[in-house]
């Protein structure tokens, strides 16, 4: 606006017309339009630089607050750590002595408690070595009469054993003799069986061969074919007949 | 030989073809039916009939009335040989013959012609079967039994059959 104020007041009167003619509207418009876009690139240009520096600025705060902020957290967290270990030290501390305090009560406690027991126990050994000794003792006692008892009873059934084997070799030696003898008897029997059977051998035989004989004779011949044995063997009993007959 | 002409039954002679008393009796019923028919035959003829032949008769009668020279004309005659025939039926002897084979008629008959030549002339034979017997006759008279049969033969000769066994064992 101060440049067209300024061309303005350098122009007469009467270019005034003149110049009226030659800033018409459009020329006007077309200076605007002109001064628009200079405008437009002066305020982009300065709007750039300011971008520029203000992300300078806005990075160098960064750093800055970045910075700042890290050492002031590691003042507090160094303040912090301080402050934590020794409180914690202290509690702990205290609390150590409380169960130091505690533990050693308790260990008082059970070792008495031990001291007790054992004590106990060993009272229950001497008892129990008394009782298992009288026990022993009474089973030595025991086993003592037992094992006698015993004895005497294996030498009774050793004495029944020798009795019986002496009575098993008597049996043994009457066996033998009647084996002997029941084997020459069943010798002679055997023989005599043997005899006899061949005997009723030979009879068997000779009924054998007789009815092999009278099986293979039998149809072999008729009535007629007999005939003249039979009469030959009735005139040999002739006499017999006729004499029966006449009775 | 009574009033009539006939032989008694003692004194018959039986023909061969005659072996059992089956055949006596047969003997007998022939007669019987002969004398029915002569009778019959002569009442025919009274009653003025033609005579008819006579009736025909079997070969063992005919052989009966040859041999023993009788003629059946007279019903007597027929008469008495009945009454002679039963008695001999009764009682003639009887010789029981067993055989090992059943007997054929031809055999008996020899038999008995050698039975009646040998022993008794009115003799009968009356006939069985054992086959067991083998061979040979088991004969029994009325008193007596006479085994003439193989078997008996065989069972007699046992011991000696039992002695050459023996031998053969010993050897």
């Amino acid at each position: 606006m101060g440049l067209f104020q300024h061309k303005h007041k350098h122009s007469s009167d009467d270019d005034f017309a003149a110049e009226e003619h030659f800033l018409d509207e459009n020329f006007r418009e077309e200076l605007r339009n002109h001064a628009r876009l200079y405008f437009d690139k002066v305020i982009k240009e300065n709007g750039n630089l300011f971008k520029q520096d203000l992300d300078d600025t806005i990075t160098q705060l960064n750093i800055g607050l970045k910075e700042h902020t890290a050492k002031q957290l590691d003042d507090a967290v160094v303040q912090i750590s301080a402050d934590l270990k020794a409180h914690v030290s202290e509690a702990l501390d205290t609390q150590f002595t409380t169960f130091s305090e505690a533990a050693k009560a308790a260990q008082d406690a059970t070792l008495a408690s031990l001291q007790t027991s054992a004590t106990g126990l060993e009272e229950q050994h001497k008892q129990l070595s008394a009782t298992l000794q009288k026990s022993i003792a009474n089973q030595s006692v025991m086993l003592e009469s037992l094992f006698q008892e015993n004895m005497a009873k294996i030498a009774a059934v050793k004495e029944a054993n020798d009795a019986a084997l002496a009575s098993l070799n008597r049996s043994i030696e009457e066996l033998q003799t009647q084996n002997d003898e029941l084997t020459s008897s069943l010798e002679k029997k055997i023989a005599t069986q043997e005899e006899a059977m061949i005997k009723a051998f030979e009879g068997n035989m000779a009924q054998v061969v007789e009815h092999y004989l009278l099986e293979a004779l039998s149809d072999q011949y008729d009535l007629k074919t007999q005939l003249p044995s039979i009469i030959q063997q009735m005139e040999a009993n002739k006499q017999a007949i006729v004499d029966d007959m006449k009775l | 030989m009574n009033e009539s002409g006939v032989k008694t039954h003692t004194e018959f002679v039986l023909p061969f073809r005659v072996v059992s008393r089956a055949d006596v009796s047969r003997l007998v019923s022939e007669v019987e039916w002969v004398d029915n028919e002569l009778t019959a035959a002569a009442v025919r003829v009274k009653t003025g009939a033609e005579q008819s032949v006579g009736p025909a008769m079997s070969d063992q009668l005919n052989d009966f009335l040859n041999q023993n020279e009788l003629k059946l004309d007279d019903s007597r005659v027929r008469s008495e040989l009945i009454k002679q025939l039963r008695l001999l039926k009764e009682h003639a002897p009887i010789i029981h013959m067993t055989f090992a084979v059943p007997a054929d008629r031809e055999s008996l008959q020899q038999l008995a012609e050698y039975v009646r030549t040998s022993v008794h002339p009115q003799a009968i034979i009356a006939v069985g079967l054992q086959p067991a017997l083998v061979a040979g006759v088991y004969l029994r008279t009325p008193n007596h039994v006479h085994d003439l049969s193989l078997r008996t033969v065989l069972a007699g000769r046992r011991d000696s059959l039992v002695k050459e066994l023996d031998a053969l064992r010993v050897k």
